[in-house]
C-alpha cells in the first residue's frame, strides 16, 4: 500500500497531566512575571502569588467538577459549549483562544531577554541593556532584538507543531521535571547564600517594609491581575482530557496537585529572589529577574558551565520555550474545537491530510501570536490575564447553570460546599477584572483598546458566520441529516444490522 | 459536517457499545441511565455525559438538551419503554430523529412512529452462527477491535480529491477498496468526494480517520 502512516497519540497518566498543568504555570510565569510583580508590589509580591493561588483555587474546583462530568477535550470552551447557548459559548472560545495566543506572545517575549542573558553569561553578546537592535541583512533593516527573537521563537514552534504531532504529549513531563529541578537548585543556593555575607546574600531585611513607600495593602491588587495568567494551567489540563487515562479521577487530582505544587514553588522562588536581589533590583531586571538574581549568588567556579547562574538562565530559556510550545498547542486546540463545533470556519476544525495536525488552526493562531510580539511584555501579560479572568467567570457560571438545569447529570467529582466556591470564584474574578481594567485605564490604554477590539471582532465574526451559514442553507445542498432515515448516513459499519 | 449529537437512553450492553462506537467516530454523546452501578461504569469509560435517571420522565429526558440533539436512540431492553422515550422525545423536540430497539423482529410496524428500528439480536445470532459453522463468516465475526467500515468521503473533508500518495492516514488504518468497491485500493487511488470506500480501522484511530474522511 502506497500511503505513509503516522503514530497515533499516546495515553497520558496522572503525572503527565499534572506536569502539563505545572509546565504552563511554572514555566514562563515565574521567570517572566516575578520581576514585573516586584515592580508593582515590592516585597509583597510573595503575597501576590499566594493570593492568586487562593483565588484560582475556587475556579479550580469548578474545572475539576466540569472535567469529570463533561468528557470532552477543549478546556473551558468545551464546558461552555455544553452549558450555554451559541453566543456565550462562541465568546468563551473566542476569548480563551485569544488568551492563549497572547500568552504565547508573552512567553516569547520572556524567552528573548533570557536567551540574550544566556548568551551574555558566556560572553557572546554585550549585557542585555546594550543590545538595542540586531541587524537583519536580508531585509536590510533593524528590528528590536527582543521582538525579533520572540518572533523567531514563535515561528519555530509553530512550524514544528504544524507539521508534526511529536511536540505534544508526554515529552512535556520530562521538560517540566527539569524546570522544577532547576528552580529547586535556585531556591537551595539562595537560602544557602544567607551565610555567605556578600552583598546579594539572602536576608529577610529585604522584606521590610513589606508594602513599599506609602502604599497600602491595596496597591498589590494590580499585580494580582497582571500575574493571574500564571495560574492558567488547569485550563490547559482540560484541553487534553480525552488523552488522559482514567480521566474522571485523574483530571481533578491533576488540577489540585498542579495548583498546590505551583503555589509552593512560586512562593519559594519569589522569597529567594527578593531576599537576595531585593525588590527594586528584581524589578529593574524585569523579565530576566530570576536569571539576574541567580547570577548574583550562584557559585561561579563550576567546571564546564563556569557560572552556576547559567544553569538558572538556561532554566529560564528552556521554561519559556516549553511554555510557548504548550500554548501554541493549546491555542490551536481551542480553535480546532470551535471549528469542529461549527463555530469557526470548517477548515479550522480539520486535520491536515498529510501531517495529521490541526494545521489551519495552528496557522491562524500563529498570525495573532506573531503580530503580538511587538507589544510590550506587560501589555501582553495584562491582556492575557484579563481574558483568562473573563473566561474563568464563565466557567464558574457553567457549574451553577448545570447544577440548576441538569440536577441528574452524573458528576463523578462534586465540589464541596456548593454553591460557595463558584460564587466566590465569580466574585473574586470580577473584582480582579475591575482592578485590572482600572489599572489599564491609567497605565496601558493600548492593551485595553486591543482587548475591546478583539471582543468586537468576535462579535463581527460570529454574525458573519451566522449569515454565511443561513445563506448557505437556503441553497439546497446535498448534505445529509434530518430527513434521511439512517442515523449516520456517511458511515456504514460492515457488521450488518437487523 | 459537524459532529452528530446523539442521546442514548439506556446505557446497558447495547447502549454502552453504541455510545462507544459513535464516540470513536468523533460524535458527541449523552447517555441516560437509571441504574447507579451502570452510571459509574459509564463515567469510568469517559465517552459521554451521563444523566442519572428514568429516561421516560420528560424532566430527565430534557436534561439531555434535546434542542441540540440530532438523534435520540432508545436502547433499553424493553420495547414499550423505548417507544415511550421516542414519543416523549418527539413531543419535546419535533425535529429530533428517533431510533428504537425492539425485543423481537417487528417488520415495519413502527415505521410511522419512529425513524429507525433495530433488533440487535439478529447481529448476535449471526455471530453465533458464524461461531458454529467456521468456514463461512461474515466480516463482523472475524474482526476484534478492528472495524471494517464503508465511509463516504464528504465534500469538505481534508482528504477529498487527494490520492492516497498525498494522504497520510494514521497507523492502524487502511483503505481497502477503491471507489465504490470494484478494485483494491492502490497508491494512485483518489479519494473522490461522494464516493464510498471500505476502510479497515483500529478503534483508537477511528476518530482521526473520521476527521480526515468525513471532515468532522
Amino acid at each position: 500500500m502506497g500511503h505513509k502512516q503516522r503514530k497515533p497519540a499516546a495515553e497520558l497518566g496522572l503525572l503527565d497531566a499534572t506536569m502539563i498543568g505545572m509546565g504552563a504555570m511554572i514555566g514562563a510565569g515565574i521567570f517572566v512575571l516575578t520581576g514585573l510583580a516586584a515592580e508593582i508590589a515590592g516585597p509583597a509580591a510573595i503575597l501576590v502569588f499566594t493570593l492568586n493561588g487562593a483565588v484560582t483555587a475556587f475556579t479550580g474546583l469548578s474545572y475539576a467538577e466540569l472535567a469529570s462530568a463533561v468528557p470532552k477535550s477543549g478546556g473551558g470552551y468545551a464546558f461552555a459549549r455544553e452549558t450555554f447557548d451559541d453566543v456565550v459559548s462562541f465568546m468563551m472560545g473566542w476569548m480563551l483562544w485569544f488568551a492563549y495566543m497572547i500568552a504565547g506572545a508573552l512567553y516569547a517575549l520572556g524567552f528573548a531577554p533570557n536567551f540574550l542573558e544566556l548568551l551574555h553569561v558566556y560572553g557572546f553578546v554585550p549585557p542585555l541593556d546594550a543590545v538595542g537592535a540586531i541587524a537583519l541583512p536580508v531585509v536590510s533593516a533593524t528590528v528590536p532584538a527582543k521582538a525579533g527573537l520572540a518572533f523567531i521563537a514563535v515561528l519555530c514552534l509553530v512550524a514544528l507543531n504544524a507539521v508534526s504531532t511529536a511536540a505534544s504529549g508526554s515529552v512535556e513531563t520530562v521538560f517540566t521535571i527539569v524546570k522544577i529541578a532547576i528552580l529547586l537548585v535556585f531556591v537551595a543556593f539562595g537560602f544557602l547564600s544567607a551565610t555567605g555575607g556578600g552583598e546579594t546574600s539572602f536576608t529577610f531585611q529585604n522584606f521590610d517594609p513589606l508594602f513599599p513607600g506609602d502604599d497600602s495593602a491595596f496597591s498589590i491588587l494590580p499585580a494580582l491581575g497582571l500575574t493571574f495568567i500564571a495560574f492558567e494551567g488547569y485550563d490547559l489540563i482540560t484541553t487534553i482530557t480525552e488523552e488522559v487515562e482514567n480521566p474522571r479521577e485523574n483530571i481533578p487530582k491533576a488540577i489540585f496537585a498542579s495548583l498546590g505544587a505551583t503555589v509552593v514553588i512560586y512562593v519559594l522562588v519569589v522569597v529567594v529572589a527578593i531576599g537576595t536581589l531585593g525588590a527594586p533590583g528584581l524589578a529593574e531586571a524585569g523579565e530576566a529577574g530570576i536569571a539576574r538574581a541567580a547570577t548574583s549568588f550562584m557559585p561561579a567556579d563550576i567546571p564546564i558551565i563556569q557560572n552556576g547562574g547559567a544553569v538558572i538562565v538556561f532554566g529560564a530559556v528552556f521554561s519559556t520555550m516549553t511554555a510557548l510550545n504548550a500554548v501554541v498547542i493549546a491555542s490551536s486546540r481551542v480553535a480546532f474545537s470551535m471549528g469542529r463545533e461549527g463555530q469557526l470556519i470548517q477548515s479550522i476544525g480539520q486535520l491536515h491530510h498529510r501531517f495529521g495536525t490541526p494545521f489551519v488552526a495552528i496557522l491562524t493562531s500563529a498570525v495573532v501570536m506573531l503580530g503580538s510580539v511587538v507589544l510590550p511584555t506587560k501589555s501582553a501579560g495584562n491582556m492575557s490575564s484579563l481574558f483568562f479572568l473573563l473566561s474563568f467567570i464563565i466557567v464558574n457560571g457553567a457549574v451553577i447553570k448545570l447544577r440548576r438545569e441538569r440536577p441528574n447529570m452524573n458528576r463523578p467529582y462534586e465540589m464541596p460546599y456548593y454553591p460557595v466556591p463558584p460564587l466566590l470564584g465569580i466574585l473574586l474574578n470580577l473584582v480582579l477584572t475591575g482592578v485590572l481594567i482600572t489599572y489599564l485605564l491609567q497605565t496601558d490604554q493600548l492593551a485595553l483598546l486591543l482587548t475591546g477590539g478583539w471582543i468586537l471582532l468576535g462579535g463581527i465574526a460570529y454574525y458573519a458566520l451566522e449569515w454565511a451559514r443561513s445563506s448557505d442553507s437556503e441553497t439546497p445542498s446535498s448534505e445529509d441529516t434530518i430527513d434521511q432515515p439512517g442515523v449516520e448516513t456517511g458511515v456504514t459499519s460492515k457488521e450488518g444490522g437487523n | 459536517m459537524a459532529p452528530l449529537r446523539t442521546v442514548i437512553a439506556g446505557g446497558g450492553r447495547v447502549g454502552k457499545r453504541t455510545a462507544e462506537l459513535l464516540d470513536e467516530r468523533g460524535h458527541d454523546l449523552v447517555v441516560i441511565e437509571n441504574d447507579a452501578e451502570t452510571v459509574a461504569e459509564l463515567s469510568d469509560e469517559y465517552f459521554a455525559t451521563v444523566i442519572e435517571g428514568d429516561a421516560t420522565r420528560p424532566s430527565v429526558l430534557s436534561q439531555a438538551r434535546l434542542d441540540r440533539a440530532n438523534v435520540v436512540a432508545a436502547l433499553t431492553a424493553r420495547t414499550g419503554t423505548n417507544l415511550a422515550i421516542c414519543m416523549a422525545a418527539n413531543h419535546l423536540e419535533p425535529a429530533v430523529e428517533t431510533v428504537m430497539r425492539t425485543e423481537r423482529s417487528v417488520g415495519d410496524e413502527y415505521d410511522g412512529l419512529v425513524d429507525g428500528v433495530i433488533f440487535p439480536e439478529t447481529a448476535g445470532a449471526r455471530a453465533a452462527a458464524n461461531a458454529i459453522e467456521r468456514d463461512v463468516r461474515t466480516l463482523q465475526a472475524v474482526t476484534g477491535t478492528l472495524d471494517m467500515m464503508e465511509i463516504t468521503v464528504a465534500d469538505q473533508a481534508p482528504v477529498a480529491g487527494k490520492s492516497l500518495t498525498d494522504v497520510a492516514l494514521p497507523r492502524g488504518s487502511l483503505v481497502v477498496s477503491a471507489a465504490d468497491g470494484h478494485r483494491i485500493a492502490g497508491s494512485e487511488t483518489v479519494l473522490e468526494p461522494g464516493h464510498t470506500y471500505i476502510v479497515a480501522v483500529e478503534s483508537d484511530v477511528s476518530d482521526e480517520v473520521m476527521n480526515l474522511m468525513r471532515g468532522l
